[in-house]
């Protein structure tokens, strides 16, 4: 090979170096790249303090310490009708807006309990022509809801040490015996 | 002996084209097997097999890219993440639907052997006496007690493990020991014992999961992760079992992107004298000889070959001078079944995940059993706890909502019909001339439907599911029913069926082409009828069956 071709080469990989995500990320921007959606550093928050609101820290580790807010915006960005994540954008500023309108504040801002109490008045609301809380705000709740928890119980942290996941289990016990460890 | 020139082909790779490469080279045949699509080498090549849920980006999803590169395999179970290589692209291999028919394929070495559902029934004397007693299509020219020693002869080489439950509906095998019923399905079985009196039991399912070792293969490590391939090697595929036997012999060539494009027929001779290859990926026309052909590119596949092959002798190819090839097509049809709840045991659970269910063998239209339908249906099933998707009353969010996701939920008792289809003259597949796949090769036309018969027994399978569920005990019954389609079984047989008259079938008793005696077709396409249990160990017992008599026949130079 020329040496000029491979310095140009050279070049060529340094050059890719630098436009590798972390080192560029755009201020305001999610901190995944994504190629279907647009979400900001805000709304990533957002997501997270929702998903943490889901499963959060306790004495064992939450969703931000599972990152489990980029798995839902994972799943938002490869697995959704493109109808499907425009709900969940529109039902998101809605989820903003209520939000700024019950408190006066940003989701952020709230108590752990109003959060609670914010995320469970749309689990409660049944009725699929509510006006107090849209069709896609639904559609943005239940994606978050769901891909939090799908991927809180497929994560390796779950299925090692919350629940017994072996990858070769050898055997099948039909009589495994079960203690529950709290009322369900 | 010219280097294209072999003792025999076999064309295909999948279940039965493996079986006639083993029993073939195993008879001291010279073999090639041709397959149409990649190679894929046993354990090495299973990728995915030995990675954890978590390692998969959407956890085993669907992304909307893979459902636009995929319409046809979106509108079942198979379209996911993590085996997506083995199903063979719905772009490159289009099809004409005249009517929907969900055609699920596997192009690679070992073809839909790798992804099977590996459960593993014989067919008993009822099944095979059907359509005379029935007076519908053809008799099949076989009853039970010819293929009954080639039933063992595949299973004991498979492994299928199963229970001998004595039933005559069920015939027993030779069989490795059963896997277990777990204790709520235990209970059910006794339910229904006591309720039916012995007249729609439930046995556990008999499946080719090895529960012994056998040959070079490990037991069954209970992961479920079947589909993926197996690094032990505990199911049964080609490339666990018939290919390294094959192999061993030192006669098997095996040549992957070889698609077989037409059998050469010689007009003198009134005999195959091999077949043309196109490379799928040099696109280069090839010609092999051989004295015997083994065609086992599955059902419509199969068709397909034959209705390219001799066209200058019969218009619609080889085999066809019945007017039988390509019709008759057959499934199984499902996605009808029953979902309940069982109270209790909730200090009992399971640990290991078997691949396996219960079964409950066919019951309508046996003795006293008459309904407004011919032939019967089977039911699958298991009973399992829920997990975390199940609602959490009160408990939708938090530090309590996360620790109880961690709780198995109640148990569930839930099982769905595989039901008979029969053989219809007008469901068929063609030659779609006006459009070609990737490789300008026509491609086919499938026009096939549910009729009155499958309706009027989908009613029945939903409401009996309900009974038996009720019967055993669960709460709360759900019934379903979806997709009236066929294909969606992956059972596909009887494009080329057996019979006794040249005139009305393709095939004769020993799976020969009437029109062509060294060309032998063994995989589901030879299917006269379809009984209602799965099809794949029947193939093995037949393709077995089959390369017996061909070699004998090729040694008394009969053929």
């Amino acid at each position: 090979m020329h040496r000029r071709t491979v310095i140009k080469n050279l070049a060529l990989i340094i050059g890719g170096a630098a436009l590798l995500p972390a080192c560029m990320q755009e201020k305001g921007k999610a901190s995944i790249a994504l190629k279907n959606v647009e979400i900001s550093a805000d709304q990533e928050k957002l997501i997270g303090d929702m998903a943490e609101t889901i499963i959060p820290k306790t004495n064992t580790p939450g969703a931000k310490d599972l990152n489990l807010h980029l798995f839902v915006l994972k799943m938002l960005d490869d697995c959704y009708k493109k109808a499907d994540q425009q709900a969940f954008i529109s039902g998101m500023a809605q989820f903003t807006d209520a939000v700024k309108k019950k408190y006066d504040n940003s989701f952020a801002g709230l108590s752990v309990k109003q959060r609670e109490e914010m995320l469970l008045s749309i689990e409660k609301d049944k009725d699929p022509k509510s006006i107090s809380i849209s069709a896609e705000l639904k559609t943005f709740y239940g994606i978050v809801k769901g891909q939090t928890v799908n991927g809180y119980t497929n994560s390796r942290y779950f299925m090692t040490k919350r629940v017994i996941y072996e990858l070769v289990p050898g055997r099948y016990n039909a009589h495994f015996p079960y203690k529950q460890k709290q009322a369900v | 002996m010219s280097a294209n020139t072999y003792d025999a082909i076999v064309i295909g790779s999948g279940i039965s084209g493996g079986w006639a490469a083993k029993e073939l080279t195993q008879k001291g045949l010279k073999t090639i097997m041709l397959e149409r699509g990649r190679d894929i080498k046993h354990i090495k090549d299973y990728v995915n097999a030995n990675k954890d849920p978590w390692e998969f980006p959407h956890r085993g999803g669907r992304t909307q890219k893979m459902i636009e590169d995929y319409p046809v395999l979106k509108r079942d179970y198979p379209l996911n993440e993590v085996n997506l290589d083995y199903w063979a692209s719905d772009k490159d291999s289009p099809y004409t639907e005249t009517k929907r028919f969900d055609w699920f394929r596997g192009y690679h070495v070992g073809g839909r052997s790798l992804m099977w559902g590996r459960q593993s029934y014989r067919w008993a004397d009822v099944d095979f006496e059907a359509n005379l007693k029935d007076g519908i299509a053809v008799d099949w020219p076989i009853r039970y007690k010819d293929v009954a020693p080639w039933y063992s002869y595949a299973e004991k080489f498979a492994g299928i493990s199963g229970n001998k439950d004595g039933l005559a509906i069920l015939p027993d095998g030779d069989f490795m020991p059963p896997m277990d019923m777990n204790v709520v399905e235990k209970d059910v079985a006794k339910r229904l014992k006591e309720y039916y009196k012995d007249l729609r039991p439930m046995i556990i399912g008999r499946t080719a999961n090895i529960t012994v070792p056998h040959n070079d293969r490990t037991n069954c490590q209970y992961r479920n992760k079947c589909w993926l391939g197996c690094p032990f090697g505990a199911y049964f595929s080609t490339q666990s079992a018939t290919l390294p036997a094959a192999m061993a012999t030192g006669n098997l060539t095996v040549r992957p992107w070889s698609i077989v494009t037409k059998i050469l027929y010689d007009k003198d001779t009134k005999k195959a004298k091999g077949v043309e290859v196109l490379d799928a990926e040099t696109n280069q026309t090839y010609e092999y000889f051989a004295k015997v052909v083994f065609l086992n590119a599955s059902t419509i596949n199969s068709a397909w070959v034959l209705m390219n092959s001799a066209t200058d002798v019969w218009d619609g190819g080889l085999g066809s001078s019945s007017g039988e090839l390509g019709h008759n097509l057959m499934d199984h049809h499902l996605g009808v079944g029953a979902s309940g709840r069982m109270e209790g045991y909730e200090d009992k659970y399971y640990f290991g995940r078997r691949a396996n269910g219960f079964y409950i063998p066919r019951f309508a239209n046996l003795g006293n059993d008459k309904r407004d339908f011919i032939r019967g249906f089977g039911y699958q099933g298991g009973a399992s706890r829920e997990g975390w998707s199940r609602d959490i009353a009160e408990l939708n969010i938090g530090g309590q909502f996360k620790d109880a996701l961690t709780e198995p939920g109640s148990w569930q008792l839930g099982m769905g019909g595989f039901g008979e289809t029969l053989p219809y003259h007008d469901n068929k597949v063609t030659l779609d001339k006006t459009r070609k796949d990737k490789w300008g090769l026509p491609v086919v036309a499938i026009d096939a439907e549910l009729k009155e018969n499958e309706l009027k027994m989908r009613i029945a399978i939903e409401k009996d599911a309900r009974e038996i569920l009720e019967a055993a005990g669960a709460k709360d019954v759900q019934t379903h029913s979806s997709n009236p389609y066929l294909g969606r079984g992956i059972h596909e047989m009887g494009t080329a069926r057996m019979g006794r008259d040249p005139k009305t079938s393709v095939l004769n008793e020993w799976n020969q082409v009437w029109d062509a005696k060294n060309v032998f077709v063994t995989d589901g396409s030879c299917m006269t009828s379809a009984a209602c249990q799965n099809p794949s160990l029947t193939y093995m017992a037949l393709t077995a069956r089959a390369a017996d008599y061909a070699v004998k026949a090729l040694k008394k130079n009969e053929i």
